[in-house]
């Protein structure tokens, strides 16, 4: 058998060879060379007032067909006075580095709009869009629309949103003193000193201690003002200042708001909703950096998470952030 | 011969793969073994952090395991945790805060060996470390 059809195999083999190895000639795929554009959001996690949301917008249009003209971001809720879109062009790179290239004068808004006008003959731009949200947004929903014009006539947008704004507040970096300002007010979100704190006593719901006990992990302690005395420490409260704020300690929750590291982690409305510590105790003691603590104002209007920065135990000092709702 | 011994092979396996290993109401295996005892110990705050001074006492005779806590603890709201000997379960299960505040009646948990024919309780019995030690 295998000699009766050696002649057509070796035959049919060769056809295949041939037949396998024709190409098909390479063509350069053709750009697409029509206006077109895109965008994304760039910014994580709960969209707190006073901070940004950020968007890089980009357009693109064929080489050989003319070039952008203008660019605008408009928004359902105008931005703060600090809201602007780039004047600079971003690309990344080689090491992983944005690089701008100015391409138009500053961007100047008027009303919910923010425009530039190009000035460099450019076919293709990425521009970032930093909205400040502002305070008339708080709990509502804001969206964006994106849009861009060429010389061809040509224009294009771009629909981002909506997106929630968050109810809570934010402030950071407060720094709380053992021998001065150590009275804190979660309604204010301010730290005062005792004779400040007098003058509102009924808003006075931590005060910060530090103590170094032989044996004991105090340390760092932000007490209820009407804590039991040896939660005190000694400490002499002024009359009228008695609020009982329920407190419950944490650990690990880098809140990147609050923090400021690297984790990913937001604390958000949805937590202040649901957080139930009505069994929680009015005091937390040996607090260090990156512990935080959940609290409960005594009369429940506003519920709290407070971020440990840094402590300084020569200074008796400790560095805080916080976050809170209104309930 | 060698068909008779192919065939037997073949009910072997049939036999070995149908073999119902015996399991618990909460799917667990149950074994052969009848050791019931705590290995270790520990007891977390609402920090997830130990809130002990030092190192629980077990004791698997008297079946108790005492713990020191540090002064301030938050007794309301605590996780115990158990380390078990193999195969052993808990009972009942962790699945919460635990509120240990009432000193006078310490919380019982019992261990149930591999075999589930041993069920030992133990107390854990609280302290709270003093002010002035």
């Amino acid at each position: 058998m295998y000699i009766k059809y050696r002649t057509p195999i070796i035959i049919l083999s060769l056809i295949l060879i041939f037949i396998s190895c024709e190409s098909d000639e390479y063509k350069v795929p053709e750009a697409n060379t029509a206006f077109r554009n895109d965008c994304i959001k760039r910014t994580l996690g709960p969209n707190v007032v006073g901070l940004d949301i950020e968007f890089a917008y980009a357009m693109a249009l064929g080489y050989d067909r003319g070039k952008i003209l203008s660019a605008e971001a408009t928004a359902s809720i105008p931005g703060e006075a600090d809201t602007y879109l780039e004047h600079h062009s971003f690309h990344t790179n080689n090491s992983g580095n944005d690089i701008g290239v100015v391409i138009a004068e500053p961007s100047v808004t008027s009303g919910n709009t923010t425009r530039i006008t190009f000035t460099k003959d450019t076919c293709a731009a990425t521009l970032r869009y930093f909205y400040k949200i502002p305070e008339s947004a708080r709990g509502k929903s804001v969206s964006f629309t994106f849009s861009s014009t060429a010389s061809t006539g040509e224009s294009v947008s771009y629909e981002m949103g909506p997106y929630q704004i968050a109810k809570m507040d934010m402030k950071r970096e407060i720094v709380l003193s053992n021998d001065n300002k150590c009275y804190f007010s979660i309604a204010d979100m301010e730290i005062y000193n005792e004779t400040e704190a007098l003058s509102r006593a009924d808003k006075i719901d931590l005060v910060y201690l530090y103590k170094s006990i032989p044996g004991i992990t105090f340390n760092h302690a932000l007490v209820s003002p009407n804590a039991n005395a040896e939660f005190l420490q000694g400490k002499i409260i002024p009359s009228g200042i008695n609020s009982s704020t329920l407190i419950q300690k944490t650990y690990g929750l880098r809140d990147r708001h609050l923090a400021r590291l690297q984790f990913g982690e937001y604390v958000d409305d949805k937590d202040f909703e649901t957080l139930n510590i009505s069994d929680a105790p009015n005091y937390s003691i040996d607090l260090r950096a990156e512990y935080g603590i959940w609290v409960q104002t005594a009369d429940n209007k506003y519920r709290a998470y407070i971020y440990v920065n840094s402590v300084n135990n020569n200074a008796r000092t400790m560095t805080i952030s916080i976050k809170r709702y209104l309930m | 011969m060698k068909k008779y011994s192919i065939l037997i092979l073949l009910i072997a396996t049939c036999l070995q793969s149908c073999y119902d290993y015996p399991i618990d109401e909460d799917g667990l295996l149950i074994t052969d073994r009848a050791e019931c005892y705590v290995s270790n110990f520990e007891l977390l705050g609402t920090d997830y952090q130990t809130v002990r001074t030092k190192n629980a006492v077990i004791d698997t005779v008297a079946q108790t395991i005492d713990v020191e806590v540090r002064w301030g603890t938050d007794l309301k709201k605590l996780w115990p945790q158990f380390s078990l000997v193999t195969d052993a379960k808990l009972e009942p299960k962790i699945t919460s805060w635990t509120d240990f505040s009432n000193l006078s009646s310490p919380k019982r948990w019992v261990v149930i060996s591999g075999n589930r024919k041993v069920r030992k309780e133990y107390t854990v019995n609280i302290t709270v470390q003093q002010l002035n030690p």
